[in-house]
């Protein structure tokens, strides 16, 4: 409760009627987390209400009673103040920190440390008591984050670190829901604590979280007004005396604590970090004394705190108690988050600066040769070599026959089932590296890629709404039904970031609200209609190519196929697009238009992909990064190459997916994104040296 | 990159030069149809057809894999041969069947390798999976759970395999013998005082901080086993619409009263035993009527509450074991 009571020490710099005003703001904040709080004690699956809460707190109430508030409610309503608050914290630090809006916890891996570690220990069945297990997760999720902090390089781009940490938990997140799949008995339980849940199981946890939750915050008061000095930019910081590349290192570590510390509480709880410090922010601009540091960390973990605990007050007011404990917490903090942030974003201005262009060395057109055929010759390879593997060799003689037709009943269904995967795979890689492109190219934001825009994620909640009502859906209705939710998603992505012309911060983040909600809606879905189900849901979404045929890809090749000669066409506007947001319109080109037309082309094309083979994440961000630091930044060269390497590496993850484990198998997705983190951990490694 | 991309293209190269240009598998011949047909119909309303009793039966479920064991047809594929032989040694495998792959995803390629009469799945998998599968076999598609009639669904699916395999005089005697143990447990039952005594199942996960219980709903197979027994099932909630189970926390348990109490674990799994561990040094737990007289029984490993006649008559004895006691 001691995060309730602290109210942030008043700004002396504002005027004083703002200054009353930021009081009054700051105390209604303090109010409306301690009504909350009541309200939620008085609510749960036993029968005990608001009158035998007031006795057990008197110590008038029946044992029984007085232990469900003692052992239950208390606790709940603890870890909810506390994990919200120390989500808020670490968020509104590395923000501060990193002078980037999309910093948060979830952003530095930790959460899918602690996932990845807790998954394994599951499968291992190796037996651990309760605090242990709590234990191994704060591990995973600190190793996760110093493994970002180290490849990220401390001190350099910060754009780097979040790049970093997003691959990092793609890839971590991809191996854990490997194993779900691959051990759904032993993990049970697991897919539910990724959505993060602050039900306790008496007060151990939180007594063993408080005093880390002191120190973190203690530690980021302390350097507060260093960071404060950040804003100014690293050179007038170092100027002023201040060392910025061990507050920075400081910062970060004592926000890695912290979220780790809260993912050991609740499990993740989603959102919280991006979230809360975008409230203060929007109060930051009517009192510019919250814009301090030190004021912002703090009222930062007021909003998270009354994000958490409102979270948790609207679902069981909403819905049955008994339903409300299979819905996690971080759910529907996702959801009550993600419609913040877009409402933010779409109300505020865009503040954010556009991130510095990548330096790239200028390549040669014999590089660029080289590189494509190559790449060539390697696709062409894949291709023969995933229709000879999978379970059952076959010999290029079988192939010859099963395309004349006389191949005998086994070769023939195996050809007929292989062949569709194989080349979904490669469309499908091909048509998301493309669609990358593009949405990099137009956001002019290194991060951006289907997924996070929202695409991806509309797409599968479309396809996962038809599956949990209609269990016999056929594959051209999941296709349509994965079109109708892109369509749906991009149109209030794009209509909601549409005024000012796309502005690129706002567009990433009314794109990472909607991405985040449909995730939640997905999660809540499977859990509310047919939670034994998920299996068949996961297997969707970790992008299989399972079930494919022929007719299923025409709509893919169609897409992709006419999308590459629009951008082969377009390359040059595509080019001045990418640049910077004055050359073109000096230039007299349209740019609203030029960027609302390949931000079409991009939905389009991932939503084909989605519909071929399931939300493959990563190759939209891995395959345009790659390319252009093999060939330059020039569309003609890094379009085809992107493609080229796109294919080969879902291509690649498919085969491998089929075979190394055979009979059981793993979805592209999942291996796209375990064999697409290392290399483009490296490449961020690499350029590190090339870029000083 | 580039040196890397040169061998990874070499290496294809080579491989495809050393797969030589042969076959693995002679040309198709024509086989003739015997004359003893069997048509019947899977849960999706589709029919299938069988030139005779299926001998060759792949199963992609474990309870479908408990009946085909039981009715004495010893299963050529199984999913997750590992986790039935954990998870349900109530009926043991009395062959080594070939590994399918998961019960997610069983592999087409293996399936088809195995050449089989006939395949039996559940429409736990994708429709898209059911569609390839018929073309490798005759499919035999049945919904994986029923809350509405979990007894009549069980006894469904076996009467079915049985059909398709020409087992129907086993399928007979296995449900004479479950009729007969559940008629003999509720006597046992009623002998030692327990009719209509209240008896909550449930099943339970740590993760983390967390700890998840499971209740048995009546809409789940052991919650219909309980109520033949004459027992009386205390959850109030209501479960999901296959499977019957419900979800709740410690808490929840304070709405049972003082009731017989029932879950099983597995000792290879720690996180599947919370109420021996985790929950021991919780008020709440510690504070539930049942706790306090210790009526609460851990039920022998190995049954699978979601299996087959064989599963359920082993649960029967371990339930009137238990009340006994």
């Amino acid at each position: 409760m001691a995060v309730t009571t602290t109210a942030p020490a008043a700004p002396t710099t504002a005027a004083a009627s703002r200054k009353g005003g930021a009081v009054a703001v700051t105390a209604t904040l303090v109010l409306l987390v301690a009504a909350l709080a009541l309200v939620d004690i008085a609510q749960g699956t036993s029968a005990v209400g608001p009158a035998e809460v007031w006795k057990a707190l008197t110590g008038q109430a029946d044992p029984a009673d007085a232990s469900v508030v003692i052992a239950s409610r208390l606790p709940r309503m603890a870890a909810g103040l506390l994990v919200g608050a120390v989500l808020g914290m670490a968020g509104a630090a590395l923000q501060a920190v990193s002078r980037n809006v999309l910093a948060a916890p979830d952003t530095l891996a930790v959460n899918a440390g602690s996932y990845l570690s807790l998954g394994l220990v599951a499968v291992t069945g190796v037996s651990l008591p309760l605090l242990a297990s709590s234990g191994v997760a704060f591990v995973g999720g600190l190793v996760a984050a110093a493994v970002v902090l180290g490849l990220s390089g401390l001190g350099a781009g910060t754009v780097r670190l979040v790049l970093a940490g997003s691959a990092l938990t793609l890839g971590l997140t991809s191996v854990t829901e490997g194993l779900l799949l691959l051990f759904p008995v032993q993990t049970e339980g697991l897919y539910a604590w990724n959505q993060g849940s602050i039900a306790q199981n008496g007060f151990g946890g939180v007594l063993w979280m408080v005093p880390l939750a002191v120190i973190g915050l203690a530690g980021l008061l302390m350097v507060a007004r260093r960071v404060d000095a950040l804003a100014l930019g690293d050179d007038a910081a170092r100027g002023l005396g201040v060392p910025v590349r061990a507050t920075r290192v400081t910062t970060v570590v004592l926000s890695a604590l912290l979220s780790a510390a809260a993912v050991t509480l609740a499990g993740p709880i989603g959102f919280v970090g991006l979230c809360a410090p975008a409230v203060v922010r929007l109060l930051a601009r009517r009192y510019r004394g919250f814009s301090r540091v030190r004021t912002s960390v703090t009222l930062s973990a007021l909003a998270g705190a009354a994000l958490v605990i409102g979270s948790d007050v609207v679902l069981r007011t909403l819905v049955s108690s008994d339903t409300a404990v299979a819905v996690p917490t971080g759910v529907v903090t996702s959801l009550v988050g993600a419609v913040f942030l877009v409402v933010l974003a779409t109300r505020g201005r865009d503040t954010g600066a556009a991130a510095p262009p990548e330096r790239l060395r200028i390549r040669s057109r014999a590089v660029f040769l080289t590189v494509a055929g190559t790449l060539v010759a390697a696709l062409i390879g894949l291709a023969v070599v995933s229709v000879l593997l999978g379970d059952t060799k076959l010999l290029l003689g079988d192939v010859m026959n099963w395309t004349q037709g006389r191949a005998g009943r086994a070769v023939t269904f195996v050809l007929d089932t292989r062949v569709p995967r194989v080349l979904a795979a490669l469309l499908a890689g091909a048509a998301l590296a493309l669609s990358g492109t593009l949405v990099q190219a137009v956001t002019r934001n290194p991060l951006a890629e289907p997924g996070v825009i929202g695409v991806s994620g509309g797409a599968a909640l479309g396809a996962v709404v038809l599956v949990t009502t209609v269990p016999t859906a056929g594959p051209t209705g999941l296709a349509a039904a994965a079109f109708a939710g892109a369509a749906l998603a991009s149109a209030l992505v794009f209509g909601l970031s549409a005024r000012g012309g796309f502005q690129q911060n706002r567009l990433v983040l009314v794109g990472m609200g909607v991405a985040t909600a449909s995730s939640a809606l997905i999660s809540l879905l499977i859990v509310l209609t047919d939670p034994f189900n998920a299996t068949k849901a996961l297997t969707w979404l970790s992008g299989s190519t399972y079930g494919r045929t022929l007719p299923d890809l025409l709509p893919l090749a169609v897409v992709l196929v006419a999308a590459v000669a629009v951008t082969v066409a377009r390359r040059t506007e595509l080019d001045l697009v990418s640049l910077d947001g004055d050359t073109p319109r000096l230039l007299g080109l349209g740019l609203s238009r030029a960027r609302l037309g390949f931000l079409a082309l991009g939905v389009l094309l991932s939503a084909a992909a989605v519909a071929a083979a399931g939300t493959i994440a990563f190759v939209g961000l891995v395959a345009p990064h790659a390319a252009r630091a093999l060939v330059g930044r020039r569309h003609v060269r890094v379009v085809p190459v992107a493609v080229l390497l796109g294919a080969v590496l879902v291509g690649t993850a498919d085969v491998v997916g089929r075979t190394v484990i055979a009979p059981a198998q793993l979805g592209a997705g999942l291996l796209t994104a375990v064999i697409g983190t290392p290399y483009f951990l490296w490449l961020l490694v690499r350029s590190r040296g090339e870029a000083r | 990159m580039r040196r890397l991309l040169l061998t990874a293209a070499a290496a294809t190269a080579a491989t495809i030069a050393l797969s030589a240009c042969g076959t693995t598998e002679p040309a198709a011949d024509k086989s003739n149809k015997s004359a003893e047909r069997i048509t019947l119909t899977g849960a999706s309303g589709t029919k299938v057809e069988l030139d005779g009793p299926a001998k060759k039966v792949v199963g992609t479920e474990w309870n479908v894999v408990e009946h085909l064991v039981s009715l004495g047809v010893e299963p050529v594929g199984v999913a997750d041969v590992k986790g039935y032989k954990t998870w349900d040694t109530a009926v043991p495998l009395t062959n080594e069947p070939k590994d399918i792959g998961t019960r997610g995803e069983p592999s087409m390629d293996t399936v088809a390798a195995l050449a089989p009469d006939l395949i039996v799945a559940t429409s736990d998998l994708p429709a898209a999976a059911l569609a390839q599968l018929r073309k490798i076999a005759p499919v035999l598609d049945l919904k994986a759970a029923d809350a509405a009639d979990p007894l009549g669904q069980m006894t469904g699916e076996l009467d079915l395999i049985a059909k398709a395999t020409g087992t129907t005089e086993q399928a007979d005697k296995l449900k004479k013998g479950f009729e007969a143990k559940l008629a003999e447990g509720k006597q046992e039952l009623e002998k030692a005082g327990h009719a209509g005594t209240e008896f909550a199942f449930a099943d339970g996960y740590v993760t983390g901080n967390q700890v998840s219980i499971r209740p048995y709903t009546s809409g789940s197979l052991i919650g219909a086993v309980n109520e033949k027994l004459g027992l009386k099932n205390p959850w109030t909630m209501k479960g999901d619409p296959a499977y019957g189970l419900a979800a709740t926390d410690v808490e929840g348990l304070t709405k049972l009263g003082d009731v017989e109490f029932a879950y099983i674990g597995s000792d290879g799994d720690k996180g599947s035993t919370p109420f021996t561990g985790a929950l021991a040094g919780n008020a709440v737990w510690k504070s539930l009527p049942f706790v306090k007289a210790d009526k609460v029984h851990r039920l022998p490993d190995g049954v699978w509450m979601f299996g087959g006649t064989g599963s359920m008559e082993s649960y029967v004895d371990s339930v009137v074991a238990a009340l006994k006691k």
